[in-house]
């Protein structure tokens, strides 16, 4: 019977392999820890050992305590039991690095101020000795003060020594003896934290003291106002004065004391050895040979999301149609048949359709991050990215936005910079996605790629479509840089961490937990928003004679089907007398009146009186109501244009994947087909659509390129921002964008046609 | 002769004199090991350089090396 719970919290450098110690000890028994207010989450496990319950806290990868943002003043706050919602621990374990001892020590003499037992944790050794480095444990131990365990985190060598270390030092409780400072130094953090009447604990008074514009400073400075200005400045003054400089006497001593211990227990051979990172990163640093093959490894990484995730998406497509017949035919029609098959069914396979390319994008990333290249292919963007006020860290997750923004915006995640983040997130959807293809497939086929136009045209549109997002991305990421999310410009310092092998168990955590958060988060939310569009398409069902539209069109379906036999015949005479040409003709209206009552229900329901309501609001695009209610009906995800668009010139609902490929069936086929026709029909009768067509898809073009049609995409940016405003904020800045650059574009090309 | 550090080429080493401007990213620099008196060596110069600190490579943008002062010495 385990007899109580030690708290163990993890703090490490990035690229110690904290994680993989974490995921070693406490295998799958793991969850997310979430906090109010900020985007850090920290990943919590528990272990069982020799009966003793061990809570396990994994914190943020960070080089020192000096919080910057209230998301790295979380784990301080967490460390010294200042979270309401989390024990204090018991034990930290501080990870460092063997090949890099004299940096990694410098953040566990920051963890020996804070009062609670300390477990040193020396990792990769393996790699120490492969360098020539000879490390005595004992030594160290004794120059640190506290427990030192050499461990391979990713063998599980040391692992149980760890353990037991940890589990002695929770029981002897022995508080480490932190590093010494000049003596002017105890006396003015007595003195500050006297006039703060003990509200605020010595460890952050020094935090506050030291640093210079930080998290602590703010925070208290907000507090406490004028006063505490004074008393800091003056403060900061007199250590000055006495040769201790705020904030270089921090570092100072401390690099003093690591140096000391690193002398005294670690012999390193003479000269260092040329490495095998050193080797590879001549070539993936390399200016132009690091850029080719960060070019082909793009290449191959997107090649493999469009090849790989394809099938899958197929065949959940197919398992999602399977479920709505299968409801269909099992259900009498009306509202909750409708709900389940086009609402709830539909609305879980859009949302699961994103699934394979989500799981294969973080595959890769995880792969790439865990091997180090990650960082070199950061480096390499970052000359680009810098121009635009980004780093090379938003390089991936925008590029990934090409194929779609979810799994972009995910992406993100790398970015430690706040500020860099919100851009890279908010410009994301920018970005081209995948499913804008069909929308502009589709208008291309019926407006630009027509018989007397030049060949290369259609190819020129297209690639003008997604050369407006690469154009338009940086510059709102330039200019929000500029207002918005204006800042000192940050510090661009990144560690290149030697090369490894990833493991794969990693990998498949990392593709898990992408995942799960997309489809149990984002997914509620995209689900939620099909269904309101659902059922704004289709209630009022009741037409004017009392009828419900479901019924009608449910009649003029089986009387289709009956004379469907008949029509086909009908149709495959050559020379039909006067008798037959009538009784074709009469056959036809017979098997268009589904599509036909359908249109007219969408009209009269409340989208479509909304739509006809907004038409002058659409009337600057060169749009009529029907443009107006497709476009409104793909808000939550704009792939819907296609097949609302369908709904609406009476042709029946159209499956976006046809556009694309309408190779494979011929009655797909026949439908794109007379879409196209439907569509190039009706607008030539109408006076502005008419002689204007190619400004008006041009128009429709440019609004899909721009407009953040996706209810995906928005339920992720909350997700990941923790805050509905960022959201919002790029649906508002989105959608004026697309209504500008739509009218811009219709009434220019007016202009030229005119 | 105290130069900036974007003047050394690639390969050079040199020892930081002085880092200035923002205490806060001061302070950064120094938990990173670019602080004074360090041995830093310059990897591969430009706008985004990369050094070898301490045996760790670091890459840096450029507009904050030019406010690291290092004295160049040879090996």
């Amino acid at each position: 019977m385990p007899t109580a719970t030690i708290t163990v919290a993890l703090v490490g450098n990035p690229n110690t392999g904290k994680s993989t110690l974490f995921n070693a000890l406490s295998g799958l028994r793991q969850r997310v820890g979430n906090y109010p207010g900020v985007t850090v989450e920290m990943k919590k496990g528990q272990l069982t050992a020799d009966g003793v319950n061990f809570e396990l806290i994994d914190l943020p990868g960070t080089y020192s305590l000096a919080a910057r943002s209230p998301d790295e003043m979380v784990a301080v706050d967490l460390l010294l039991g200042r979270r309401p919602e989390e024990p204090r621990p018991d034990v930290i374990v501080s990870i460092v690095d063997a090949t890099n001892l004299d940096r990694h020590l410098y953040l566990t003499s920051q963890l020996l101020d804070l009062g609670v037992p300390v477990v040193v944790a020396v990792n990769m050794i393996d790699a120490a000795a492969a360098q020539g480095l000879t490390i005595d444990y004992e030594k160290l131990s004794t120059a640190l003060g506290v427990p030192v365990v050499p461990i391979q985190a990713n063998n599980g060598t040391g692992l149980p020594q760890l353990v037991r270390t940890i589990r002695q030092a929770a029981h002897e409780r022995k508080i480490p003896q932190p590093v010494e400072f000049p003596f002017a130094f105890d006396e003015i953090i007595a003195h500050i934290t006297k006039e703060l009447s003990d509200q605020v604990p010595p460890v952050l008074v020094r935090r506050l003291l030291w640093d210079v514009g930080g998290y602590v400073e703010q925070w208290l400075l907000a507090e406490h106002g004028e006063r505490l200005h004074h008393l800091l400045a003056k403060a900061r003054d007199q250590l000055a004065a006495a040769n201790c400089p705020v904030p270089a006497i921090e570092a100072r001593t401390r690099f003093a004391w690591v140096r000391q211990a690193v002398a005294a227990a670690v012999t390193k051979p003479a000269g260092r050895p040329i490495t095998w990172t050193d080797r590879i990163d001549a070539v993936l640093t390399h200016r132009w040979w690091g850029t080719l093959v960060f070019v082909a490894v793009m290449f191959v990484m997107f090649q493999s999301i469009f090849l790989w995730a394809q099938p899958l998406m197929d065949q959940i497509d197919a398992v999602r149609e399977w479920l709505a017949q299968s409801v269909a035919e099992a259900l009498p029609s009306g509202p909750l048949r409708a709900l389940l098959v086009e609402g709830v069914i539909g609305g879980i396979g859009s949302v699961l359709v994103f699934l394979p390319q989500i799981l294969i994008l973080f595959a890769f990333i995880a792969v790439l991050e865990d091997c180090g290249y990650m960082a070199r292919a950061a480096f390499l963007m970052d000359r680009i990215m810098s121009r635009c006020g980004l780093s090379g860290k938003s390089f991936i997750p925008l590029l990934s936005s090409v194929a779609c923004a979810v799994p972009g915006i995910m992406a993100t995640r790398v970015i430690e910079n706040r500020r860099d983040r919100l851009a890279t997130i908010v410009v994301a959807p920018l970005m081209s996605c995948s499913a804008r293809l069909p929308v502009y497939v589709l208008l291309i086929g019926a407006f630009v790629a027509r018989p007397g136009s030049p060949a290369w045209l259609p190819g020129l549109v297209l690639f003008a479509m997604y050369m407006i997002g690469f154009t338009v991305a940086p510059l709102v990421a330039l200019a929000l840089k500029r207002t918005l999310l204006r800042g000192a410009p940050p510090v661009f310092v990144m560690e290149l961490p030697s090369y490894r092998r990833p493991k794969l168990t990693a990998v498949l955590r990392r593709m898990f937990d992408a995942g799960k958060a997309f489809v149990v988060r984002a997914g509620t939310i995209i689900l939620a928003a099909m269904i309101i569009v659902w059922a704004l398409l289709y209630f009022p069902y009741i037409d004017s004679n009392g009828d419900s539209y479901p019924a009608r069109i449910e009649q003029a379906e089986e009387a289709a089907a009956a004379t469907a036999e008949r029509l086909k015949e009908l149709q495959a005479i050559k020379n039909p007398t006067p008798e037959q040409q009538a009784e074709l003709a009469e056959l036809e209206d017979v098997a268009a009146l589904p599509d036909k009552l359908n249109g007219q229900w969408k009209r009269q329901s409340l989208l479509g009186r909304v739509g006809l309501w907004m038409e002058p609001v659409f009337e600057p695009l060169g749009w009529d109501w029907k443009i107006g209610v497709a476009a409104m009906a793909s808000f939550p995800a704009r792939e819907v244009i296609v097949g609302t668009f369908g709904l609406l010139y009476d042709v029946g609902d159209v499956d976006p994947g046809l556009v694309l490929d309408p190779s494979t069936d011929e009655e797909g086929q026949a439908k794109v087909a007379s879409l196209t026709r439907a569509v190039q029909e009706e607008w030539a009768k109408d006076p502005i659509r008419g002689p204007y067509g190619v400004p008006v898809a041009l128009s429709i073009m440019v609004f899909f390129a721009l407009c953040c049609q996706c209810g995906a995409t928005l339920a992720v940016i909350q997700r990941e921002t923790k805050n509905w405003l960022w959201p919002a904020f790029t649906f508002i800045y989105m959608t004026t964008l697309a209504y500008g650059g739509a009218m811009l574009t219709f009434q220019l090309g007016r202009l030229i046609v005119g | 002769m105290l130069v900036p550090l974007d003047m050394l080429r690639a390969g050079e080493w040199a020892e930081v004199e002085e880092v200035s401007g923002q205490p806060s990213w001061v302070g950064r620099l120094a938990e990173l090991g670019i602080r004074q008196g360090c041995r830093v060596q310059v990897l591969q110069p430009g706008a985004t350089c990369l050094l070898n600190v301490a045996g760790c490579k670091l890459c840096l943008r450029g507009g904050e090396c030019s406010q690291i002062l290092v004295r160049p010495v040879s090996l």
